[in-house]
């Protein structure tokens, strides 16, 4: 069966005890929106180092899946907590111990395997906190922009995209969108702040 | 517009960062900008360190494409400018790649055929119509828009779903000649069909009367299950995918497969599809996996669009309409378009059902279910109405409206039928609330609880008395 932990819409679904004992947890409207970054965070962290390990789409799903089921659950332990880290730092220090747990368990005795999968995740090098980091740097970029990408005008955005991301010169931009070149360094100017500004506060 | 220079100025820069800037103040920095690149140097500087921007560049910039997990990002759907300049720059950029010709009449050549004109261009590729002259007949030709072709992987994909579309045989699908290569661009050959897109005939005519509805709707279906025997999910099934060629007796899905291979280009070339989302899926628009029940959902706003002539889910921008499609309940049809009956609107709701589950369970399903209701309203005396399509599942039929003699009959059978049972019921059901007869069924709350049958035979009354009420109206007024 497939739990589906979803990160903005919906909080969980098909999965009735965790949703309880985690929103009880998480009263706090804060906490509750920690849980849902965190979500949108690390599934795709997870989903894409399990990909890169040779894993099939579904079963890195079910990786993701596991990991925050793990994580979700250990949330009992982060109240009894007298000091009371804060929740965000605390779940990025779980998630951490239950990504490299995940990927452990899923290395498997030479004697069970024999598939091209198993070979495969045999050969590859156990996550260590340098990929972490980066695979999680990496989607904190993605999530912040994909909310700030709603703030801005299609040519705002487009603006900032081929020129900042895709290294494109300002004036053959400004040219395509039929825009001047000020406009074009003013939009992707906006768009960059934004960006560090919504990172920051996903960090803080 | 004056353009007065302006001197360089770093508090402005600093002011601009602060948001301090009025919008005139804005405006001559914009001009201020376009000219000096000292200060254009300084604001990114100042926005961020080069360090910064190179990490952006990096970390947004994508990876290979089997990498990357599902999650969709739209453009603004109606957002006319940049929509147009890309595509603009799309055709002129096919145009260049094609071979000059020795016929005046004609504006290239490509692998072998004579291009005649441009038929269209969207955010996804541009379809040119050309001659084949080997075999003497028209073709259109559908490249990959040049700025979604730069990946390899991109390319590998359209070329394969190409040539998984090309195996489906099937009159409500368009064929798929060849899939060939030029100037390494890949490009579809398909016959060319004159007719008219159901997205152009619901712009002209508004709203399509059922009977056209349920053919359009029936080869649609009939169509996908085709594709969906094949594996072949179509992922952009939307009125503009349907083309009407003589009247509504034919029906051709095209773009087949497409969806997919441009979906994954052009996200992760600029995180930006070009295209409409209003047709998607709720598990599309969360950037799920979908399977074919997906199509069925996009099949249902269809099917909602020519009741109503507009799709089901709409509001002001892309990132709106996908919330709605996740979370909202399209408006009951019948408020736009009282002269449906509600059995068809049932049909539309269940193809709208946003768990897949609950939907109809395949193409082939509902186009079975189209054919019958196409039959029930040609020959309503002899055919009656799918059960499935009953107020409950498996109940009575109730007829349509235009045979009213017969409904006028059969609603006081069952009329009969239900006072028998209610009463025998009377001493169980005291506390149940008594149905409102005044109300439509559509508005009938489900959850009352009692006695199933009468229930049912209760509604179903009330639904043909309502069927009655009109058709006898309508006699009045129709002299």
């Amino acid at each position: 069966m497939r739990v589906f932990l979803v990160g903005e819409e919906e909080t969980v679904h098909e999965f009735p005890d965790t949703r309880n004992s985690l929103l009880l947890k998480l009263r706090d409207k804060g906490d509750c929106e920690s849980w849902q970054q965190f979500v949108a965070v690390y599934r795709p962290v997870v989903y894409r180092m399990a990909r890169r390990r040779g894993m099939q789409d579904a079963d890195a799903q079910d990786l993701a899946q596991a990991v925050l089921v793990a994580v979700a659950e250990s949330v009992d332990r982060w109240e009894a907590d007298p000091r009371r880290a804060r929740f965000r730092t605390w779940l990025s220090r779980v998630a951490k111990n239950a990504i490299i747990d995940a990927f452990r368990r899923r290395r498997p005795d030479a004697a069970i395997g024999g598939t091209t999968e198993v070979a495969r995740l045999q050969q590859q090098p156990e996550p260590d906190d340098a990929e972490l980091d980066r695979e999680h740097r990496r989607e904190v970029f993605r999530w912040a922009a994909r909310q700030v990408r709603w703030e801005f005008a299609e040519e705002t955005w487009l603006a900032f995209w081929l020129t900042a991301v895709e290294g494109r010169h300002v004036k053959e931009v400004a040219g395509q969108l039929g825009k001047s070149a000020g406009a074009v360094y003013i939009a992707r100017s906006r768009v960059m702040r934004r960006l560090q500004e919504k990172i920051v506060e996903l960090e803080e | 517009m004056e353009a007065k220079p302006t001197a360089c100025d770093d508090t402005r820069i600093a002011r601009f960062l602060r948001r301090e800037l009025t919008d005139e103040e804005e405006r001559l920095f914009e001009l201020h900008l376009d000219t000096c690149e000292t200060c254009s140097e300084k604001l990114d500087r100042s926005t961020a360190g080069p360090a910064d921007w190179h990490e952006a560049a990096e970390l947004l910039r994508d990876e290979p494409i089997d990498l990357e997990p599902l999650s969709v990002v739209l453009s603004d759907a109606d957002s006319g400018e940049v929509a147009r300049h890309v595509v603009d720059d799309s055709v002129r950029r096919v145009l260049e790649l094609l071979h000059p010709t020795d016929d005046p009449q004609m504006l290239g050549r490509i692998a072998g055929y004579e291009v005649v004109g441009v038929i269209g261009s969207g955010g996804n590729g541009v379809v040119l119509k050309a001659h084949d002259s080997a075999l003497n007949r028209y073709v259109a030709i559908k490249m990959l828009a040049p700025h979604l072709a730069s990946s390899g992987a991109a390319r590998g994909r359209f070329a394969r779903e190409a040539v998984a579309a090309a195996a489906v045989m099937h009159e409500n699908v368009i064929a798929i000649h060849g899939v060939q290569e030029h100037g390494g661009l890949p490009f579809l050959v398909m016959p060319y069909v004159r007719g008219t897109s159901l997205q152009k005939r619901i712009d002209q005519k508004g709203t399509l009367a059922l009977l056209e509805i349920l053919r359009i709707g029936m080869q649609a279906a009939a169509g996908l299950a085709a594709a969906h025997a094949q594996g072949l999910v179509h992922r952009d099934i939307k009125p503009a995918n349907i083309l009407l060629a003589g009247g509504v007796e034919r029906v051709t899905i095209t773009d087949f497969g497409l969806a997919r291979a441009v979906d994954d280009a052009s996200m992760t070339r600029s995180g930006i599809i070009a295209g409409t989302p209003q047709f998607m899926s709720p598990e599309q628009a969360r950037g799920e996996a979908v399977d074919h029940r997906s199509d069925l959902f996009s099949l249902g706003s269809v099917l909602y669009a020519m009741c109503t002539g507009h799709p089901p889910f709409r509001a002001d921008s892309s990132y709106g309409v996908l919330q709605r499609i996740c979370q909202s309940t399209p408006r009951p049809i019948r408020q736009s378009n009282p002269d449906l009956p509600t059995w068809f609107c049932r049909l539309v709701d269940r193809l709208h059902q946003k768990d897949p589950q609950k939907r109809f369970q395949s193409a082939a399903e509902v186009a079975d279910l189209l054919a019958r209701c196409v039959a029930h309203v040609q020959q309503p005396l002899a055919q009656p109405l799918p059960n499935e399509l009953c107020e409950k599942h498996g109940g009575v039929p109730v007829p349509h409206r235009r045979a009213w003699a017969v409904a006028l009959v059969g609603g006081l059978a069952v009329a009969a039928t239900s006072a028998v049972l209610w009463l025998g019921q009377g001493s169980q059901s005291d506390q149940s609330p008594r149905p409102d007869t005044s109300t439509p069924p559509a508005a009938a709350n489900d959850d009352v609880r009692w006695n199933d049958d009468v229930d049912r035979l209760l509604r179903e009354l009330n639904e043909s008395v309502e069927e009655l009420d009109k058709d006898t109206q309508q006699l009045f007024e129709e002299p």
